[in-house]
């Protein structure tokens, strides 16, 4: 049976995401997918739901089910749900019938959460996805991110019934990173101080890319250099031409030309993702087997 | 502009990891007509012969990214320089022609011209009088550069960047011919406009022109 959600309160940059649109950075448009993919399968997997959801962020998001029947799996960070008024776990899944209200409020942790249905979202495919690309403004609802009064609406899922997910995993400590691609025309006592020192998440945060504060002053001396625009990956840490280090994340760029001293691992961006502003963090060297040996290790 | 082969001496490449998902090839660190091909050809090669582990091949100016399954446990750098091999004999993938009519009112064009100490309609006629290669696709959707033009058609980018520009945006900076294919900000030259349309997310594919696609820029009328 098909089921009509309505968005009765939306905060703001909350887009519908899949897996993501891989495979396109020749048409110079780059993957977008969730910003915590582990969360966005958990909520997957609490909901047995097959593909897409709504990614929300720090101010939740308020919906009503129109119609149909619809379980709807909870993850990402930690916020606070609630069933018609009554509260219910997080992560957690919730049964909603015809007419219920399910409201999600900020919580103790996290930037980003995921609402996943055991419905398909009846979204067009915009090269082959619907995720939400911010910067192309291309895919889920007309490009664009969720506002009250949007409808969306589901048809029955090929997908199979809802099953146990993974905690996720209380990862803590440095952030692992490779060296980056520009990492040389850092001096060496400029890439050991970035190796030690911690930096601050900024407000300045989005899909895109997080600024960070570096209080430390350690890119305070980088001088601006012009460098043949070159592909990005999600991860990268670029200084710009001021010293601030930005990480570029999920709605990157496909290319750019600022120096970019290293890449998060691919096992630690999510962690970083969810980052409030204001969190510090630190940053530590691993080879790539290491970075894929810790990511196998993630696997469940 | 020749485009026969890659020659027997394209740069020498370095492959570098890009975080622990991907490779990038890069055949030098600064925009050079060899290293350019050199780009386009190994990319072409990769695609009609895929290597094992490889989920996207993305040629940009001087580089090719190689995307990986982080999970497989492959040795795409041990093959890859193996297809290096190759690649010094490997032809340009046969170009397309295409001819893009430009309207040349932009804002920078008199200060271009200038600035190349020529008059506005020599400055236009030089520009269109050789035609381009498609360099690469990146920045944005659909945007290209084409180039590279003569060393006496080269100038540096604007002090100041423009918030935004439309679609169909002609740009002009070192050496090279930009188009937009959607709103975005730009440091570069405005030369003009035109109403080709290279990025259209419902078709297959998205975008018409191909790095290594000539482009010949004419006066619209």
């Amino acid at each position: 049976m098909s089921a009509i959600v309505a968005i009765t309160r939306a905060g703001p940059l909350a887009t519908i995401q899949d897996a993501g649109r891989y495979g396109r950075l020749r048409d110079g448009i780059s993957a977008s997918g969730p910003m915590d993919g582990g969360a966005y399968r958990m909520a997957g997997a609490l909901a047995g739901a097959d593909h897409g959801g709504i990614e929300f962020t720090m101010a939740g998001i308020e919906l009503k089910l129109q119609s149909g029947q619809c379980r709807i799996g909870l993850a990402g960070g930690s916020f606070v749900a609630r069933h018609n008024g009554n509260i219910v776990d997080w992560p957690g899944s919730v049964l909603l019938e015809e007419g219920d209200d399910l409201a999600v409020t900020p919580g103790a942790a996290g930037n980003y959460g995921y609402l996943r249905f055991d419905h398909a979202l009846a979204l067009p495919e915009i090269m082959g996805s619907i995720a939400t690309s911010s910067r192309a403004r291309l895919g889920g609802l007309e490009g664009r991110q969720l506002r009250v009064g949007d409808v969306l609406e589901m048809v029955p899922s090929t997908a199979g019934a809802s099953m146990p997910a993974l905690p996720p995993q209380a990862e803590q400590g440095p952030l692992r990173f490779i060296w980056g691609l520009h990492a040389d025309l850092f001096e060496p006592a400029t890439r050991e101080r970035f190796a030690n020192a911690s930096f601050a998440v900024s407000r300045q945060l989005d899909r895109m890319g997080v600024r960070l504060e570096d209080g430390e002053g350690v890119f305070a001396d980088a001088t601006i250099l012009s460098l043949v625009s070159d592909a990005i990956v999600a991860g990268d840490i670029q200084i710009l031409g001021d010293g601030t280090p930005i990480v570029l994340m999920r709605d990157h760029q496909p290319t750019g030309g600022y120096p970019r001293i290293g890449t998060i691992i691919t096992a630690d961006l999510d962690r970083f993702a969810q980052l409030r502003p204001g969190s510090l963090v630190t940053f530590s060297p691993v080879s790539v087997a290491h970075a894929r040996q810790i990511l196998r290790s993630q696997q469940p | 502009m020749t485009d026969a082969s890659v020659t027997d001496t394209y740069p020498a490449p370095t492959i570098v990891p890009l975080g622990d998902s991907a490779l990038l090839v890069r055949f030098g660190t600064r925009l050079t007509d060899p290293a350019n091909r050199a780009a386009i050809a190994l990319a072409d090669l990769l695609e009609s012969e895929p290597l094992a582990g490889v989920i996207e091949v993305v040629p940009s100016l001087v580089s090719v990214l190689l995307r990986c399954d982080p999970l497989a446990a492959t040795d795409i750098a041990g093959e890859l320089r193996l297809r290096l091999l190759s690649l010094g004999t490997a032809a340009l993938p046969p170009a397309r022609d295409w001819t893009i009519p430009v309207h040349f009112d932009g804002p920078d064009l008199d200060t271009v011209a200038q600035t190349l100490g020529m008059s506005r309609a020599d400055f236009i006629s030089q520009h269109n009088a050789q035609a381009l290669r498609v360099l690469a696709t990146g920045f944005a959707p659909g945007f290209v550069y084409c180039g590279l033009h003569a060393d006496d058609l080269i100038v540096p980018r604007r002090a100041d960047v423009r918030a935004a520009v439309p679609p169909g945006t002609v740009l002009f900076a070192a050496g090279q011919t930009a188009m937009t294919a959607t709103e975005l900000p730009t440091g570069w030259h405005i030369l003009g406009h035109t109403d080709f349309a290279n990025f259209d997310p419902g078709t297959t594919p998205a975008t018409q022109l191909k790095a290594g696609d000539h482009v010949r820029f004419t006066v619209a009328t």
